[in-house]
């Protein structure tokens, strides 16, 4: 990603490999009905509530600051998106799987129920529209589905498929079941293959990514 | 520029992997670089140096092939933005900015083979350059 000239309000706006391929079906599946807001690159720390010029020049940091252009990995842009919480929050909410990483062995299953922490005063760990989740490549998983939402959408992604292909695949739950694959070629001279999950509260917008490894069976 | 035209090549129509050079004309390989005068001397001259692949002076061709932008926590390098707040300057949020995306938490430190670091160059590539995303392994 280059920068973006901020001598100039500028909307920088790109596909994702995903809108390319609904573009590219042609059957008018390619509609934008909805956008998120995100400040990723900004460190608040640079803004100055000592700055003795008064408080027009407090974010004068932030504001003079060159942004990048926007590029199309979800792993790596628009993390941490604009949420609306209760007035009066102070802790942004966290979520929390009970482990840092993911390993399975070939066929292995698992399934991961994320708690939302610091949510809606401490009353509430579960979100009720669930989660969102994502693995970056899903040929490792014969199975990788959401359960626990009841909604048309959630149904719809559950289903989704690829033929071999090196893509990612996003589904809807509070669960997440998976079961690790089962194919010895996807492995090539490997002992074992990374992806990265990512989940995001529905409801908080908390994200949490921890990296997944299946290996390889060797009997 | 931010703004490109989408083209016929950046539609996804099959699951094949397309790759090209990632210069301007198809050119594998960057031998000479040149910076502009007037961008360095502009406000954006204090955050990065854009780095073309001829003189942007004498040449209309001339486009931006990647970026450099010097990083420093304590803001060393650059001027302040106000000589009444001092630390406070270009290389500081560029420090500040990587910190965020890279690490996503403001109160972590980079770490270079065991040694934490203060400050460290950065190579922007043009996104018109790479489209999808740059090969691991080719950048020499």
């Amino acid at each position: 990603m280059g920068y973006l000239n901020n001598q100039v309000v500028t909307v920088d706006a790109i596909l994702t490999k995903k809108g390319r391929e609904l573009l590219a079906r042609g059957d008018g599946s390619f509609q934008i009905t909805q956008f998120a807001l995100s400040d990723d690159e900004i460190d608040y720390n640079l803004y100055n509530p000592s700055h003795p010029s008064g408080s027009a020049f407090y974010g004068e940091a932030i504001e003079n600051m060159t942004l990048m252009e926007a590029f199309p990995d979800e792993n790596q842009i628009m993390k941490y998106k604009l949420v609306t919480l209760p007035r009066g929050t102070a802790k942004m909410p966290i979520l929390d799987l009970g482990q840092s990483n993911i390993s399975l062995k070939q066929t292995a299953e698992k399934t991961i129920t994320p708690q939302t922490l610091n949510y809606l005063d401490n009353n509430q760990v579960f979100e009720s529209s669930g989660y969102i989740f994502t693995i970056s490549d899903v040929r490792l998983f014969s199975n990788f589905t959401g359960t626990g939402v009841d909604e048309e959408q959630a149904t719809s992604l559950n289903s989704t498929t690829t033929l071999g292909t090196n893509v990612s695949k996003t589904v809807i739950g509070t669960s997440l079941n998976m079961k690790a694959t089962g194919v010895n070629t996807l492995f090539g001279s490997n002992t074992q293959l990374q992806a990265t999950l990512t989940i995001v509260g529905r409801d908080s917008g908390a994200r949490i990514q921890i990296p997944v490894s299946v290996k390889k069976s060797t009997s | 520029m931010g703004f490109k035209r989408l083209e016929a090549e950046d539609l996804v129509i099959s699951t094949d992997s397309v790759t090209n050079p990632v210069w301007s004309n198809n050119n594998p390989t960057l031998t000479e670089f040149y910076t502009s005068s007037l961008q360095t001397i502009s406000s954006t001259g204090e955050f990065y140096y854009s780095i073309y692949q001829n003189d942007p002076l004498l040449n209309d061709n001339s486009e931006v092939q990647f970026s450099i932008a010097y990083c420093d926590s304590e803001g060393s390098g650059s001027n302040f933005y106000n000589v009444l707040v001092t630390g406070s300057s270009p290389t500081k949020s560029n420090y500040n900015q990587y910190k965020n995306l890279i690490l996503g938490d403001e109160n972590e430190e980079f770490i270079f083979g065991g040694h934490t670091g203060s400050y460290f160059y950065a190579i922007n590539v043009d996104r018109a350059r790479y489209k999808q995303h740059l090969l691991p392994g080719t950048m020499t």
